[in-house]
């Protein structure tokens, strides 16, 4: 469980990002987090492996107050935690397969993973996950040999691989096509009903959002606006969120027909 | 400047392009400094030219001795221990070198290491050790050990050291970053999310360095033989009163080694691109 008490974030910058965020994530949700650009959405994730430190508040991840962690400990909580990018985020010149094993290096001292040891059980866990993506075929050519929503896949399949309690996602799918978007967001859905996994993802589509999500959390200027089920949210919801109706570009439409 | 206006009566400005104002200060070193330069076309004397080419790449022939191209030759062929030599002192020199080099770079990098205090230390250390001169190297070389492979290997070191320092803390700080980013998330420390984020990036540019180090040390053996080091520059240093067919012989094989060099290099490069 992930929880949020009164949690703030302002940049070096002065730039107050959350202005008090209080939030309760279960294990094994399917949340999407929407807003407008800015409104802090990649904040709000970042915060929960660290990748930023709160400004004050506490941040709770399974009952441990992680502001303070660091070290060894930090090292072991996003170990627990996988992290999906817009921009996949893989080493493009290595092939598919040591990208999705690099998922695992954080189980192992510093000199065994620079030397590439890695015991037999864990490469076939890299395959499984790749098999599990739907691209176990494409194991060993090089990442950058990949088209996007592929690519897409491997990361998703080096997070499976780091077998973590909860995957972040940020914008997971906006530089993909529609077609491939739908393609990816089954394949979080799999790994979310399948694995058990929680899954929360920043979200810039709103209809996808909530086609895939159970839980919408809509923040805007720093705060949450909105907080309930996907199918408790309406059209005045939204301008609530976004501070006007949608644009067309908030919304996917439906690849089937558009094709 | 210049201002733009649309169609809908819109105006916008572009803005100076400050590389005008760098090519102006250029061509105006470039007048002064010309200036500076006394010549007249006299200086040119392609004949004296000619004649020392001829001096340096045909076999000797004065009064005193007549030298055939079989001799020519065969000077090359007895130049193969030299080479060794200097093959020897260049590529020890240049594999400690560039591994000494490899940590120093990683601490110099403002992607790797974001606290600047950190950077700087290992920044003026390679900036000082590049500013020696490989003679002067090899010379310290020498006190410290006395003529011999040794003090070679001992000034190719250096000097490597400073060139893949400085070649591979600019490879690494422009690597992408993105996968670091995502290993860190992965919870890998730094040095693991370097193993496999930026080293895939960086590996095949550092073979590329070691084989350009490697060829500087062969070209810089050629005047090294004056600070007294053994290896093909002693051929060079010993011959360059009266024998210059020797010397022009050792540029000979010299130039062949290096073109081979490089053309090992580009082969190499292109089969792990």
């Amino acid at each position: 469980m992930i929880k949020f008490v009164d949690v703030k974030k302002t940049y070096l910058n002065g730039v107050q990002a959350l202005k008090g965020v209080n939030l309760e994530i279960n294990d094994g949700e399917f949340v999407a987090i929407i807003g407008l650009s800015g409104a802090g959405k990649s904040t709000l994730l970042r915060l929960i492996n660290k990748m930023i430190d709160i400004t004050s508040g506490q941040l709770y991840i399974d009952d441990i107050e992680i502001s303070s962690i660091k070290g060894k400990d930090l090292r072991m909580l996003r170990r627990s935690i996988g992290m999906i990018f817009q921009s996949f985020n893989l080493v493009k010149k290595m092939s598919v397969f040591n990208n999705v094993l690099s998922g695992r290096v954080a189980y192992h001292s510093t000199y065994k993973t620079i030397l590439g040891l890695f015991p037999k059980n864990e490469k076939i866990l890299a395959l499984e996950s790749l098999d599990a993506m739907g691209i176990l075929d494409k194991a060993f050519i090089r990442a950058d040999q990949l088209s996007g929503g592929q690519q897409q896949r491997v990361a998703l399949a080096r997070a499976l691989t780091q077998e973590p309690k909860v995957i972040l996602a940020d914008e997971p799918v906006a530089s993909l096509d529609p077609i491939t978007t739908v393609q990816v967001m089954d394949d979080f859905l799999k790994i979310n009903k399948e694995f058990g996994i929680t899954i929360i993802a920043n979200m810039h589509h709103v209809d996808l959002a909530l086609k895939y999500a159970t839980r919408i959390i809509g923040i805007k200027d720093g705060l949450v606006v909105y907080d309930g089920p996907a199918s408790k949210i309406n059209d005045d919801k939204l301008v609530e969120i976004y501070g006007r109706s949608l644009k067309h570009d908030e919304i996917l439409g439906d690849p089937d027909v558009e094709v | 400047m210049s201002k733009f206006e649309i169609s809908n009566g819109k105006k916008i400005v572009k803005p100076f392009n400050k590389i005008w104002i760098v090519l102006g200060v250029v061509i105006v070193l470039i007048i002064i400094f010309w200036q500076f330069i006394t010549y007249n076309t006299a200086m040119f004397n392609l004949g004296e030219l000619s004649v020392i080419f001829k001096q340096l790449f045909t076999p000797k022939n004065t009064i005193l001795e007549q030298r055939t191209w079989s001799d020519y030759f065969e000077f090359m062929w007895e130049l193969r221990e030299p080479l060794w030599i200097t093959i020897q002192m260049s590529l020890g020199g240049t594999i400690i070198g560039s591994i000494l080099a490899v940590p120093v770079a990683i601490f110099a990098s403002r992607n790797i290491f974001k606290n600047k205090y950190i950077n700087a230390p290992f920044r003026f250390l390679m900036n000082i050790i590049r500013t020696i001169p490989l003679m002067l190297l090899v010379i310290i070389g020498v006190a410290m050990v006395g003529t011999g492979v040794l003090s070679g290997i001992i000034g190719y070191t250096v000097f490597s050291f400073g060139i893949m320092a400085k070649m591979f803390y600019e490879v690494i700080e422009t690597a992408d970053m993105s996968p670091f980013e995502a290993l860190e998330s992965t919870g890998a420390n730094r040095l693991q999310a370097f193993s496999y984020a930026i080293v895939p990036q960086v590996f095949i540019s550092f073979v590329s360095f070691l084989f350009y180090i490697f060829e500087l040390n062969i070209r810089a053996s050629a005047i090294l033989g004056f600070v007294g080091i053994n290896g093909i520059g002693e051929a060079i240093s010993v011959n360059n009163l009266y024998n210059y067919d020797r010397v022009g012989a050792t540029v000979i094989v010299l130039f062949v080694f290096i073109l081979i060099l490089q053309l090992i290099n580009s082969h190499i490069r292109g089969k792990l691109e």
